[in-house]
């Protein structure tokens, strides 16, 4: 060759071919190394599990269609009265009390004497609540039956009253009066005076109360027949109400009518919780770019929205944001460099085929590289195809009203340049650990795995938390973070309306904006910060990783 | 080409390795150039610590390593002119000879095609054609051995280094190997092969090196050598019926100096000059008309050479 160049033939081009065709025999030699080894199939083998598992989780649960879901539980019917609570509601009778239902009988307080009240007497035609004391009765109901059926202090009038003298409470009941002594929580002394001792009936006199005691009167209210609801009609039965405009406004109405029930609205309660002065609404809060920055909702409005139409979308996004970053990013992404990268220099110098390479005229340097490129050829190609796959099927099966969702592929893309960045980095570093640390370097690699692991998971669910910066899977979901804004922009607002609404998608847990925007938002720059960050990472590794080796002596 | 003719192939000089407390070559030098040299020595003596450091996979303590003229630690270029043979048995089985040998003859920057007639070429020098598209796996022995020499002669180097060449084959893969080894010296390349097997050596070359404990015990040419220890007393074993009779024969003769009988059916004869007793011995023996089964040079190995150089 040498001869060659001093007949003039350009340096460069020969430099360069020959470069070239190393760099080919090196990483066609490692691809081959690769593909002859079983552990590399069984681990391929169990990635494509993986995601077919997920594929046929996927179809399954988009073949059910989505069920309607009961978000504010107020189809329930707790005390088993016929009633569900959310009609319960709109009557403000109790959900937890069968005998307090819509159009049941129910009492209503009219006055009391409290324990130091004057006078301490009051004569009428009432309901007696929790009377304590003297009831002298002109007259006294003894047909209406007891309206709350958990009341035992309601007074049964067909039993034989009970004498108060004959009970040993004659002159002073008050200090003769013991518990026990009295099954029941009245007496009749002899001159037609009854004692009550926190008794409830309805009857006319006069009621006089003991200092320290006290006794609430009211009347009960003519009981009417309300026509049981069917659960279901409180199943989605409050929508989200959005006209579509985007600037700041006040959305929503309340179509279920559990906010606008008059007796909620009052002073002390005025259903106003986002406190923009107005009842029972939402309010849709945009910034000067047009971009939502906020839904907040007063309690009970649009809160059972029609999952059918709210949450098939967000679902699928979520299925495909929640694949990309655990199966592809944290799993294979560090499953695959740990098997087929963790031996590619190490196993030849542990074999002694190292000699045979490296008695060629190779730099040490550029060996580390080709084998890289070697390793990555495999995991790329696998993982390109991988993707189409799953993206192929899910963009057909997927909601929606056109034939194949195109949106979804920028994001798989996205995806998939995720994993492979972090193939390579994982694939740098689990390589030079194997060459400083031959034997001991996978255990090295399984901590590093679980901790980029731990750190991967932090970051989907607080993705500004600082310490998961210091780890590859922080940048590497990132860059999924910027591609889902980048080409599905609504996700924003569909994670908005599912914490705002309670509509249970998995989204907000799944998704967040990119945070390394630089303050701008701009959801490209985190994109480019995240992948220069991890390149720089990569390159950095593999510069430690041929020092190390340029340095190491072979036995 | 033409610097190739002003500094030597190899060029060691006062070079020493040692792992930790260990010595592996102490204080060495010596230059090589044309021809086939044997590097000899027992087990341990620094044969491959020296190749390791010819082929820059470990750092001299001390001392400089160079090839062509360039150090190997830290610059791979005279490999482009360099085959190497290394003791490690480890092949990757699963590649059939040609493309085991055309892979790494890309690594020398040629392209597949070039590859692969070169590697062709160099199969059918070291005989391996016909099995070339076999699995290296399914190899014997000697073909193993053959296909790592093809490896090293896949880019027509002008020195090939070959560790213990012949350990472990057969006596036909042995003298196959020690053709394809003296054929290249014909073809006026530097070879470098080592061994610790002396007669292996004397077979192939006649320049040799020798090392023992790290250090250079001798260089030269093997009969140089022999004639220095032929000087000194040397024993011939002789395995016959009648070892008095054969005796009486040989006292008479001028370079023998002495007999012993250590054990029946044996004789012993000593001598000072031991070409001169191998001349006269076939005529002796002949004269006498007595039966002799074997002769054996029980100080003719290389535990009694590096004995006589030590204690010399």
């Amino acid at each position: 060759m040498e001869e060659i160049d001093k007949q003039g033939r350009n340096l460069s081009t020969t430099v360069w071919t020959q470069l070239d065709r190393k760099a080919g025999a090196i990483t066609e030699l490692t691809i081959r190394q690769l593909r002859n080894r079983i552990s590399t199939w069984v681990v391929l083998g169990i990635g494509v599990l993986l995601i077919s598992l997920l594929l046929i989780f996927y179809i399954d649960s988009i073949r059910e269609e989505f069920e309607p879901y009961d978000n504010d539980g107020d189809s329930e019917d707790w005390d088993n009265d016929g009633y569900p609570l959310g009609q319960e509601r709109i009557y403000g009778t109790s959900d937890y009390d069968e005998s307090n239902f819509p159009g049941s009988t129910e009492y209503i307080y009219q006055g009391d004497i409290d324990w130091n009240d004057q006078p301490r007497n009051h004569y009428g035609n009432h309901t007696w609540f929790s009377a304590w004391g003297y009831f002298t009765p002109t007259w006294i109901d003894i047909e209406t039956e007891n309206p709350f059926f958990w009341d035992g202090d309601w007074i049964d009038w067909n039993l034989e009253p009970i004498i108060c003298e004959d009970a040993g409470l004659s002159d002073e009941p008050f200090e003769a009066f013991e518990w026990g002594s009295l099954s029941r929580n009245y007496c009749l002394y002899e001159n037609g005076t009854y004692l009550m001792f926190g008794a409830i009936f309805i009857g006319e006199g006069n009621f006089f109360v003991e200092p320290g005691w006290n006794t609430e009167w009211g009347y009960l209210t003519e009981s009417f027949f309300v026509e049981k609801h069917p659960k279901s009609m409180y199943i989605d039965e409050d929508d989200i109400d959005w006209d579509g405009t985007k600037i700041s406004s006040s959305q929503g109405f309340d179509d279920d009518g559990d906010c606008l029930r008059e007796d909620y609205i009052d002073e002390s309660n005025p259903n106003d919780d986002n406190r923009n002065g107005i009842f029972c609404d939402v309010q849709w809060t945009y910034d000067l770019n047009g971009n939502l920055v906020s839904i907040e909702a007063d309690y009970n409005v649009d809160e059972d929205p029609d999952d059918s139409r709210w949450i098939g979308e967000s679902s699928h996004r979520t299925f495909v944001i929640g694949t990309g970053k655990i199966a592809f990013v944290m799993i294979l992404g560090l499953f695959l460099p740990l098997f087929l990268a963790l031996g590619l220099v190490r196993d030849e110098s542990e074999n002694g085929t190292l000699h045979y390479l490296l008695s060629k005229p190779i730099h040490r340097g550029e060996f580390i590289l080709y084998r890289l490129l070697g390793y990555l050829a495999i995991v790329v190609s696998y993982i390109v195809i991988l993707t189409f796959i799953i993206a192929f099927i899910t963009s057909i099966i997927g909601p929606g009203e056109s034939i194949i969702r195109l949106s979804d592929y920028p994001v798989w893309l996205g995806i998939s340049l995720s994993t492979i960045l972090v193939l390579t980095a994982y694939g740098s570093v689990f390589n030079t650990v194997g060459l400083v640390l031959p034997k001991y370097g996978v255990y090295l690699c399984i901590l590093f795995g679980i901790w980029e692991f731990l750190m991967g998971l932090f970051t989907i669910t607080i993705p500004n938390s600082s310490i998961t910066m210091l780890s590859i899977s922080h940048w590497a979901i990132q860059i999924i973070d910027a591609t889902v804004m980048i080409a599905w922009s609504d996700t924003s607002l569909m994670q908005q309306r599912s914490e705002a609404f309670g509509l249970e998608t998995g989204i907000s847990f799944f998704w967040h904006p990119p945070v390394h925007t630089l303050g701008t938002g701009n959801p490209f720059i985190a994109l480019i910060i995240s992948v220069v960050f991890i390149l720089i990472f990569s390159v950095g590794m593999i510069l430690i990783g041929q020092l190390i080796f340029r340095k190491k002596e072979i036995m | 080409m033409s610097d190739g003719n002003k500094v030597p192939s190899i060029l060691v000089e006062n070079v020493s390795k040692w792992y930790g407390q260990v010595i592996g070559i102490n204080d060495v030098s010596l230059a090589i150039e044309g021809g086939v040299t044997g590097v000899l020595g027992p087990n341990g003596a620094g044969k491959s610590t020296l190749f390791k450091l010819l082929m820059g996979r470990i750092k001299p303590s001390q001392g400089s390593v160079k090839l062509f003229g360039i150090d190997p630690w830290e610059d791979t270029s005279p490999y482009r002119r360099i085959g190497y043979v290394s003791e490690s048995e480890r092949l990757y089985d699963w590649m059939t000879g040609l493309d085991f040998v055309s892979t790494l003859a890309r690594l020398h920057g040629m392209t597949r095609k070039e590859a692969e007639s070169r590697a062709e070429h160099v199969l059918k020098f070291v005989d391996l054609y016909d099995v070339r598209h076999k699995e290296i796996g399914k190899y014997s022995k000697g073909m193993r051995q053959r296909v790592k020499i093809a490896h090293a002669l896949v880019h027509d180097p002008d020195l090939i280094i070959l560790d213990e060449p012949l350990h472990g084959c057969d006596p036909i893969a042995r003298t196959s190997i020690m053709n394809v080894i003296k054929e290249l010296g014909n073809q006026g390349k530097t070879v470098l092969v080592s061994s610790h097997i002396l007669e292996e050596i004397e077979r192939i070359t006649e320049q040799i090196v020798i090392l023992h404990n790290g250090r250079l015990l001798a260089l030269g040419n093997i009969y140089a050598i022999r004639d220095l220890l032929d000087k000194h007393p040397h024993r011939i074993m002789i395995t016959t019926e009648e070892p008095r009779k054969l005796a009486n024969a040989f006292i008479s003769e001028e370079p023998i100096y002495g007999v012993r009988f250590p054990e029946e059916g044996k004789l012993e004869i000593q001598t000072n000059d031991l070409s001169a007793a191998h001349s006269v011995l076939p005529r002796v023996i002949v004269e006498s008309k007595v039966k002799v089964s074997r002769i054996d040079n029980p100080d003719d190995n290389l535990d009694s050479l590096l004995e006589y150089l030590i204690g010399g």
